[in-house]
């Protein structure tokens, strides 16, 4: 009994204490149904949390690790061998490399090979906007009050859904020496010594090919869910049908194009699968023959290539700084897009 | 006298007032349109004048030409049903042709995987398969002697000697065993992943717990991070720990859901009534309940849209197999195909098989495509995701 007094009166004393500093502290109701849901909620996302933080987040640190170490697959035989040897040179060692020209006359060497398949990726995303407004177009034509837009939609599907590494094996047979296009129009745009640029023009026409269905799927939904009131209004007030589709369906069309710009910015920065598969590897592995220059492969491929070659650093520093530039690309467009909602 | 003075001043005030007007709006015009719209104004004058110098007949001409396709040119008759067909038939037109251009490679392909030599009359290849087969246009010179899919069989036995250390019971059987690979790569990821995926995307869009937000942008932010540059590192950890050599590389990470998956079965988990989740709760059904009996046969079409989608992804994926996967034994079909493009494609008597493997390749998923075309293109155009 007496204890408790004096407990009771400790308290007492402390809460008055506490009344002078803070409010007391409301004894939180536990909600068992909130708890329930929030225990639930963690769980269901678990293992997307879980598989994101492992092979994405800890594998990107692990990758900028590596890219300040020496590690080789040809020297060291380890992982945590090659984890450990930071490089000699000191941390940034590769990331100078890679800006390093050899020689006196300024680009050769390892900058080549990096400015150049870099530049090489960039022209292959001119097929973005060639895509774009390609399947703008068809899409309109799609939307309209025909029939059979059901079967064209699925049509130009197809490609998109089709193997990457068959269609890559066609279009060596297709617009190689001798094949399909040479023998009925007369392009050739694969030939051995040919130049550099119809090599690249070959890999647009396939990406756009390739990549026109998906894009004329999410154009045709975008087309379909502006609202036809608009339309109507405007058709009202002597509007024709050009400034319509520019001061009513395009800016409707707006989230659409920017979803759809966004994505093929991220992948076409990715290009690898086509380019590879028509010209092969460079730089080459071992003694494989390949056609592959620094003009026609991408600059994933130049990171395969160097990966393939056995410096793991080198290529997880070159794979460093492709996530930089995708982040600032993406970074890019946001801004421009935040800009054009305020004016 | 003085009422007319008075109109005829009346009428020129007014005429004075809508001229003033006319050359406020002109002026407000130019302003809006700017150097481009202007020039194009100049255009349209001159396109006008050149209008007026047309002769009189040629006017007539083209007045009952354009007339007939319902366009009321020079004062003729529009027509807006005659209009309409006239759009009609240039769009199907477009639209024909484009749609040729995007099958006619695939019949090319197959056309050419039967491609054979051509022999002359002693019996002498006069030409090789390798002509045979790029010179096709809708059917090759000449298809095979040894029957009409020889090339496939050719292509599994090309591949057989490729990877000779991929045996069971002493028969080489590379060909079959990179099919089996892909359903394993393909299936077994995609099979959990997508479970995995639903999972999250039901917590995301009905549960509400505290860091949902966080989460979700946590692991939206992931798909800025591009395969490439983390592919090294998730080889090295892969390679230390074995799953190089026994193909696991390509199936655990895929068993824990991708976002995108998730994001795109949320938006389609918004668009259902929260009332049967409701009262589903108030019949006493537990979380996990409500998710395995309502959420999943509910949401199903999305479910099986995004099942497809990454069934194909993860058949077509080539870089991954590349990279992770070092054992002949457990490289997938993708990977065959590029085996024997590097070593046959230039081959003037195996080239028709490289193109028959890759018709092998091609062929599920095209039938599959055909049968859920429209699950597909469906949810895709409903939620406005591409992967």
């Amino acid at each position: 009994m007496e204890n408790n007094n004096v407990s009771l009166a400790q308290d007492a004393a402390a809460v008055q204490a506490a009344d002078l500093t803070k409010p007391i502290p409301q004894k939180r109701k536990i909600n068992r149904a909130k708890l329930q849901e929030n225990i639930w909620g963690w769980i269901f996302v678990s293992a997307l949390f879980i598989g994101t933080t492992v092979f994405t987040y800890i594998a990107f640190a692990l990758s900028l690790w590596i890219s300040f170490t020496d590690y080789d697959a040809y020297i060291m035989t380890t992982f945590w061998e090659g984890l450990g040897s930071i490089h000699p040179d000191g941390f940034w060692h590769w990331y100078q490399f890679m800006f390093t020209p050899e020689g006196i006359l300024g680009i050769a060497g390892e900058s080549e090979d990096f400015w150049n398949t870099l530049g090489t990726t960039c022209f292959y995303l001119i097929g973005i906007p060639i895509g774009m407004v390609l399947s703008l177009g068809i899409s309109v034509l799609m939307t309209r009050d025909i029939k059979f837009t059901g079967t064209f939609r699925v049509i130009y599907y197809i490609p998109t859904v089709a193997s990457t590494v068959s269609i890559a094996v066609m279009w060596t047979n297709l617009f190689g020496d001798g094949g399909f296009m040479e023998t009925v129009f007369g392009i050739d745009l694969l030939s051995a010594g040919g130049s550099y640029w119809a090599q690249r023009w070959c890999v647009i026409i396939l990406t756009t090919w390739k990549g026109l269905g998906g894009t004329v799927v999410l154009f045709v939904a975008g087309l379909n869910g502006v609202n036809a009131s608009y339309h109507e209004a405007a058709e009202i007030d002597g509007a024709n049908a050009w400034s319509i589709f520019w001061r009513i369906t395009m800016p409707q069309l707006y989230p659409t194009i920017f979803y759809v710009l966004v994505t093929s910015v991220i992948g076409g920065m990715q290009i690898f699968v086509e380019p590879n598969l028509i010209f092969g590897n460079y730089p080459a592995t071992g003694n494989m023959a390949t056609s592959g220059t620094r003009y026609n492969i991408p600059f994933v491929g130049y990171i395969f290539g160097v990966f393939n070659n056995g410096e793991w650093a080198h290529a997880s520093a070159l794979g460093i700084i492709l996530a930089i530039i995708i982040f600032f690309l993406t970074l890019v467009q946001f801004a421009l897009d935040a800009r054009r909602d305020k004016v | 006298m003085t009422e007319q003075v008075l109109l005829s001043m009346e009428d020129e005030v007014l005429e004075n007032v809508q001229s003033e007007g006319a050359a406020e709006e002109t002026a407000a015009e130019t302003k809006e349109r700017g150097k481009f719209g202007n020039a194009m104004r100049k255009a349209g004058n001159a396109l006008k004048n050149f209008f007026k110098r047309i002769p009189s007949y040629l006017r007539t001409a083209l007045r009952v030409f354009c007339g007939w396709f319902g366009f009321g040119v020079f004062g003729g008759p529009s027509n807006k049903k005659r209009k309409k067909i006239f759009f009609d038939v240039i769009g199907y037109v477009i639209l024909i042709v484009g749609g040729v251009t995007m099958l006619y490679p695939f019949w090319w392909m197959f056309a050419a995987s039967l491609a054979g030599p051509t022999y002359n009359a002693n019996g002498d290849i006069a030409t090789n398969a390798l002509t045979n087969m790029i010179t096709t246009i809708f059917w090759p010179a000449n298809t095979s002697r040894f029957g009409l899919f020889y090339n496939y069989e050719q292509a599994i036995t090309l591949l057989n000697s490729a990877w000779q250390t991929v045996t069971i019971g002493g028969q080489a059987y590379a060909f079959w065993r990179s099919v089996i690979n892909t359903l394993l790569y393909s299936l077994i990821p995609v099979t959990v992943g997508v479970f995995t995926s639903a999972s999250a995307a039901f917590a995301f869009a009905k549960l509400d717990f505290k860091g949902k937000n966080f989460v979700f942008f946590y692991c939206l932010a992931a798909i800025m991070v591009p395969f490439p540059s983390i592919m090294i590192a998730q080889f090295c950890v892969y390679s230390s720990i074995g799953w190089t050599d026994n193909g696991l590389a390509m199936i655990v990470p895929g068993c824990f859901g991708a976002i995108m998956t998730a994001f795109f079965i949320r938006q389609y988990l918004y668009g259902m009534p929260t009332a049967i989740l409701e009262a589903a709760k108030i019949d006493g059904a537990g979380y996990w309940r409500q998710f395995v009996s309502f959420v999943i046969p509910l949401a199903k079409p999305a479910i099986m849209a995004q099942f497809i989608l990454s069934f194909m992804g993860s058949w077509n994926n080539y870089l991954a197999p590349q990279v992770f996967i070092t054992e002949d034994m457990w490289k997938p079909l993708t990977l065959a195909i590029g085996q024997l493009d590097t070593s046959y494609s230039t081959d003037v008597t195996n080239a028709p098989s490289v193109m028959a493997a890759s018709v092998l390749a091609l062929l599920p998923i095209l039938i599959l495509f055909a049968i859920f075309q429209k699950t597909i293109i469906g949810s895709i155009m409903l939620t406005g995701s591409k992967e």
